[in-house]
């Protein structure tokens, strides 16, 4: 077999290694963002407090410690993640935290009167939260996800320090194979714009079908 | 006075906001199908006072009923008091995210818990009666005009049948030429019975509309009546310089 048409084949399996962590990572990360940057402006002293940890110490963390921790430190505790698990768990903790910033900021800036007034139609905090603020705020935080996602397609690459064969890792080591590094890696940077130019794209779409007119 | 006749009492209000009396010890009494107007210079505590009575802030003291029902207690669920006062803001608040008539529904759905049909057999009736063409109702808050703005937001509060109206500057913020066509509205529904409490600036509708003017001064009421004794013959110099002051920025007619 020549040398592109195996490359292909073994990078087409690690891209779907690192498709699936993305499909899992993004979504779970942007709801877990929300969730606790929600908490972080509404929730009570200890649940705000709390999710603010949470945020702060993945932000404060390299990722590659997070992902280190999780999968061999974890193990020492006897709690056995796999591989693929720990990078997405490591993922998930990292970008939502950034995101939980995002979102943040973005209730803070929503005016005075949207909150005046869900409550003065007698909603509660939580309805008050989720029909009127969120709805504004997570629009709001749009761009700023988007670039955090953009990020994690490109971070899901240290997924390779706890071995999971993602495409980052398979081209690594199929480098070792051929020494033909120049192809190997121009491709796999390639194969990375092309995902990030997907993803800019698309919450692209999403930004513009959910935009609402401001005076 | 029956006591049950008395929409809204509040007794001895305080709220300060470090060492600023925004509120200094403020009574009042509002009855069934009765408008009042309070009126007073800027920083008076006029807004701070309306405000209070729905508990969007929280005095430093005082009691406050909504009927037989202390809503300063601290067990009454404030969210089922405020679903019965009605409250229209100076700057509108009208939710950016929804158009008109989910502006109006979604206290309904959400809130009261209505089917989709109910509320918007509500939300039409309200419209129409402030008058909300309904070619506006699939549009945005920032797609209207300021006057119709206000309109949406008087529906969305009389949408959840509120036993009083709490309108704080109804028409400050508004371009003049929208000023008239809202007052017309308040005073419909207050002729129809609705019980009000507003805060104007508009003295010529504030005689034609209210059973007693309030004048508050430095965070107190400062003197009451109805509206050909305190316009007439105010007791106090202040509220003589107010009038004076108000009668040379908006014209006698208000």
């Amino acid at each position: 077999m020549n040398f592109w048409s195996e490359f292909i084949v073994v990078l087409a399996r690690g891209l779907i290694v690192t498709l699936e962590i993305l499909s899992i990572s993004i979504p779970a990360s942007i709801i877990l963002g929300i969730i606790l940057g929600s908490l972080r402006v509404y929730g009570g002293k200890v649940t705000s407090t709390l999710s603010s940890a949470v945020a702060n110490t993945f932000r404060g963390l390299p990722l590659i410690v997070t992902l280190i921790i999780l999968f061999f430190g974890l193990a020492d505790l006897k709690i056995y993640l796999s591989p693929f698990w720990a990078a997405t768990i490591g993922f998930i903790l990292c970008g939502g935290s950034y995101i939980s910033e995002y979102v943040r900021t973005a209730i803070y800036s929503i005016e005075e009167g949207q909150s005046l007034a869900a409550q003065s139609i007698g909603m509660t905090k939580f309805q008050e939260l989720i029909y009127i603020i969120l709805p504004q705020a997570v629009r709001r935080a749009l761009p700023a996800i988007s670039n955090e996602i953009v990020y994690m397609i490109k971070y899901s690459s240290l997924a390779f320090i706890v071995g999971v064969q993602e495409i980052f890792s398979v081209a690594k080591t199929f480098n070792s194979l051929y020494f033909k590094s120049t192809e190997i890696f121009l491709t796999l940077a390639l194969i990375y714009l092309i995902l990030t130019g997907i993803a800019t794209i698309i919450f692209k779409i999403v930004e513009s079908k959910l935009k609402i007119p401001y005076s | 006075m029956k006591n049950s006749d008395i929409v809204l009492r509040a007794v001895d209000l305080y709220k300060s906001y470090g060492t600023v009396k925004a509120i200094d010890g403020v009574s009042l009494e509002v009855t069934r199908g009765e408008t009042k107007v309070i009126v007073g210079p800027n920083g008076a505590g006029k807004s701070t006072l309306l405000k209070c009575l729905n508990l969007l802030i929280k005095p430093d003291k005082g009691r406050i009923w909504l009927e037989d029902v202390e809503i300063t207690n601290s067990k009454t669920d404030i969210c089922k008091i405020r679903q019965k006062i009605g409250f229209v803001f100076q700057e509108f608040n009208l939710f950016n995210h929804l158009i008109v008539l989910d502006n109006v529904m979604i206290g309904l759905t959400k809130v009261k818990k209505l089917s989709k049909e109910e509320a918007f057999k509500r939300a039409q009736e309200v419209l129409e009666l402030v008058g909300v063409e309904r070619s506006l109702w699939k549009r945005y808050p920032a797609q209207i005009s300021g006057g119709q703005k206000q309109r949406v937001a008087i529906a969305r509060a009389l949408a959840m049948d509120p036993i009083i109206m709490l309108y704080d500057e109804p028409t400050s913020a508004l371009d003049p030429q929208f000023v008239g066509e809202i007052l017309e509205i308040i005073k419909m529904l207050s002729r129809n019975g609705l019980t009000s409490l507003i805060v104007t600036h508009e003295m010529g509708f504030a005689r034609e509309v209210a059973d007693e003017i309030l004048f508050m001064y430095r965070g107190r009421i400062l003197e009451k009546g109805p509206p050909t004794q305190i316009l007439a013959r105010p007791k106090y110099e202040a509220t003589k310089r107010f009038f004076k002051e108000i009668n040379r920025l908006y014209g006698a007619g208000g």
